[in-house]
């Protein structure tokens, strides 16, 4: 038993001894506040998702207004009055979008929200009948923002021209109501899911694990998932035709109306920054998020820079990518495709940091089956 | 000299011990796979994991072991009847050869699922098969009363002893690594992740306790087996056993692992005390078949030599086996070539990003492969870190899109892997078509440079 012991002592220090000469610098040290997962929760809830589901709802209310002046009497000045509420609320949305997950998740917000492109052809043959559901998966492509920006900027050369179709034209009359359908879809979906917020949120910051089901492991993924497929591939990838090497510019958000589509994606960038630093949806201040806790694993680069500001720095490239595009993402995908690769690219680089270095770290386990590991 | 030495290790190893161990482990380990067997099959883990995945990983060299379809019923249903058989004593050698043959081709059917308590299992179970190991309290002893034989050679029950402090000694060996000792990893990201357990989850969020579990569990795995195997510590030894492995079944998700080591550590308990426990049984229920007699067990002249001389080859075979990773260049963490089969339990923090993409070789027409279309979220993740994974999806790959239509189509793939907390890299040349990449025992030399070193074993 003695002999043991001596020998199991002797060894650990031949141990140290041997390896401390090979030892990287130690400035690990960690605070262990930031791994409060239920603060960390807490402040997504009640700082960012309540609040950006909130301002979404306000948005949105407001664009009904307009759009309700608009349909009484089409004219110039109540045309500009509801595109500048639809660009406040596409906006909005921007910041909106990557919180699907739980509630957001169950009702499908995006998919009445914003699937781009528009199908013009089914808007119009939705209008053209006159009686549809919104409601259906085929109609996911004829609603949301992308089908008001057909609707408000895509009918024709000109605003007059565009007037023309709530004032002279036959379907007049059903195109108004499309249009107001379509907003008030959009404020069902919002609206259902502020509601199930409300409930959601007790038992989403008591759920601290990180297992499958935890609120982290959600809420990561959903946030992830959207980064991935619907900021790098939707706004980026499809319409630089990464894949198939032919620009698509029938593909960019906000397709309607060119110069908005950068402010969109900016937007977007801006919000996956503000949502990772767990900064309030209002901006005023920071509580403790994804970027606090990674930076408290301490995870560090060949340079022993911070992972957690390595994901900051990716981000911040590719949004002063985006700002020096100088022009409308469109055209920019025809005239000058290398820079859009450029910020396909640079979007990702994050891809990996945030889907594996980021989960790794956080000891989230991203697979469904709860299988025995070892 | 040299004859008398081998003689007195002969002799030792032919010495008598009690029966009553052996058949006590066996009726354990039995009743704990019948136990596995039914859980796996009421978790509805058979379908998940074995009929529902459109591809199946195999094993270099066992891409005969092929997935059953819904026949993997039957099979779970004969490995759990045989191992009722098995934990009875009833027609044993026939229950453990069918045992072991089921238990195995479950295990090799789909390497995503690989554990390495399968793997030991597996081990324990082709030694079980030669031992007389239903010489006492077996159905097959009560049939036959002149198999009860109250004593067995030394060595039967030394086998598995020796399997399991193999199976230690080696966890801990691999333990002995600059990141495990001296970066705490990956217990210092695992840790925290386990820190709203009641009462001791503020511990893991500090990084001290992280080192301390990783020293600790290093000298644990080193050195259990001595203190199971000296009689005086044997007690204190087995509470560690428990604490230790209850300890780790709170923290990771390992499912049976902790139980069938905790059980199987019964087979360090003095066969003289294990006896006594018999024969108190047999007090009780007359009927019992337990060996009470002073008979021996002895295996038949040419028996003996051929076990023996296998048992011998099968140890020697199991302490180098986990050493062939020296044969291939690279940091085995990062290549993971000669990875399992080794013991290395628990030891990294792995996680990758795939990206495939296909590509026509005639028109370039290319398709971003979606991952989750193929495989299970447990496969996909599998894939992604480990290049022998990589090699067989990529072959999938290639004739799946050829079936659709395209001309010789080229696997390209941009895989980024994480390792241990440091910055992900690309883990495989991009540039390579990897749908004519080669699995094979020799190093994959597509798999990028490590360029960070882990030293120790």
């Amino acid at each position: 038993m003695k002999r043991l012991v001596l020998s199991l002592v002797s060894f650990s220090l031949a141990g140290v001894l041997a390896l401390t000469g090979c030892k990287k610098d130690d400035n690990k040290g960690g605070n262990n506040d930031n791994f409060d997962r239920k603060a960390l929760l807490t402040n997504y809830a009640d700082n960012y998702i309540l609040p950006a589901y909130a301002d979404m709802s306000a948005k949105l209310t407001a664009l009904n207004t307009a759009a309700a002046t608009f349909t009484a009497a089409p004219d110039l000045s109540s045309l500009e009055a509801l595109r500048y509420s639809w660009m406040e609320a596409y906006s909005t949305w921007q910041r909106v979008d990557l919180c699907e997950f739980g509630p957001g998740e169950s009702v499908s917000l995006r998919m009445y929200m914003n699937i781009f492109p528009v199908t013009v052809s089914k808007v119009n043959a939705n209008i053209a009948a006159g009686s549809y559901d919104l409601e259906t998966f085929n109609n996911k492509d004829a609603q949301g923002f992308p089908a008001i920006d057909y609707l408000i900027n895509g009918l024709g050369a000109n605003d007059n021209e565009i007037l023309g179709f709530y004032t002279s034209d036959a379907q007049a009359g059903a195109r108004k109501q499309y249009l107001l359908n379509v907003i008030a879809k959009m404020q069902e979906k919002v609206s259902a899911v502020r509601t199930a917020w409300g409930s959601y949120r007790a038992g989403f910051i008591e759920n601290t694990g990180t297992d499958v089901s935890s609120s982290l492991t959600r809420m990561v993924n959903g946030f992830v998932l959207y980064y991935e497929r619907y900021l790098r591939t939707a706004k980026f990838g499809l319409p630089a035709g990464v894949m198939t090497s032919i620009a698509r510019p029938d593909l960019t958000e906000a397709y309607y109306r060119p110069e908005f589509a950068d402010e969109l994606a900016i937007q977007s960038l801006a919000a996956v920054r503000q949502f990772y630093e767990g900064a309030h949806y209002s901006g005023g201040s920071d509580g403790p998020g994804l970027k606090d806790y990674l930076a408290a694993l301490n995870t560090q680069d060949d340079n022993g820079v911070l992972i957690a500001n390595i994901i900051s720095t990716e981000l911040d490239e590719a949004a002063a990518s985006v700002q020096n595009l100088g022009q409308p993402l469109s055209t920019a995908v025809v005239n000058n495709r290398g820079a859009v690769l450029t910020i396909f690219d640079e979007l990702q680089e994050v891809v990996p940091l945030l889907k594996v270095d980021m989960v790794s770290a956080l000891g989230i386990s991203i697979t469904y089956t709860d299988n025995d590991g070892d | 000299m040299q004859l008398s030495f081998r003689h007195r290790i002969t002799n030792y190893l032919e010495q008598p011990v009690y029966s009553a161990a052996l058949a006590f482990f066996r009726i354990v380990f039995g009743l704990m796979l019948f136990g596995g067997v039914v859980r796996f099959w009421l978790r509805g883990w058979i379908e998940e994991l074995y009929i529902q995945p459109r591809l199946f990983f195999h094993y270099y060299g066992l891409e005969w072991i092929q997935p059953l379809g819904p026949t993997t019923y039957v099979l779970f249903l004969i490995c759990g009847i045989s191992a009722l058989g098995f934990a009875l004593g009833c027609w044993y050698r026939l229950s453990s050869v069918l045992l072991f043959l089921s238990f195995t081709y479950i295990e090799l059917m789909d390497k995503t699922n690989y554990l390495n308590h399968y793997y030991f299992v597996t081990l324990v179970l082709f030694l079980m098969i030669w031992l007389p190991a239903n010489a006492n309290l077996s159905i097959d002893a009560w049939r036959r009363p002149a198999l009860v034989k109250r004593t067995v050679p030394r060595w039967t029950v030394g086998g598995i002893r020796l399997m399991l402090a193999i199976v230690y000694c080696y966890a801990g060996l691999a333990k002995l690594n600059s990141d495990w000792l001296l970066e705490a990893m990956p217990l210092r990201l695992w840790l925290p992740a386990k820190n709203d357990m009641p009462l001791i989850g503020p511990l893991f969020s500090q990084v001290w306790v992280a080192y301390l579990f990783s020293w600790f569990g290093a000298a644990y795995d080193l050195f259990i087996p001595f203190f199971l195997l000296s009689r005086k510590t044997r007690p204190y030894a087995f509470l560690a056993v428990i604490a230790f492995h209850v300890m780790t079944s709170l923290l990771f998700p390992i499912g049976m692992f902790p139980y069938i080591m905790i059980l199987s550590a019964l087979i360090f308990f003095n066969s003289a005390d294990i006896d006594r426990f018999f024969l108190k049984i047999k007090g009780k229920w007359r009927m019992l078949p337990v060996a009470d007699g002073n008979n021996l067990f002895t295996f038949a002249p040419l028996k003996r030599r051929l076990i023996s001389g296998m048992f011998a080859m099968f140890f020697v075979f199991q302490l180098l086996f986990p050493w062939r990773y020296l044969l291939t260049p690279g940091e085995l963490f990062w290549t993971e070539e000669g990875y399992r089969f080794s013991w290395r339990v628990m030891l990294i923090e792995k996680m990758g990003y795939a990206q495939f993409v296909v590509t026509d070789s005639r028109t370039g027409a290319k398709v971003a492969v979606n991952n989750s279309d193929f495989l299970t979220r447990n496969q996909e993740k599998m894939m992604a870190t480990q290049a022998d994974f990589i090699v067989q999806y990529a072959r999938f790959l290639h004739d799946h899109y050829e079936r659709l239509g395209m001309y010789d189509p080229k696997v390209n793939a941009t895989i980024y892997v994480t390792l241990n907390g440091r910055r992900s890299r690309l883990f495989a040349d991009t540039s390579i078509n990897l749908a004519e990449a080669e699995d094979s025992f020799k190093h994959k030399n597509w798999i990028l440079g490590f360029r960070d070193k882990i030293y120790g074993l």
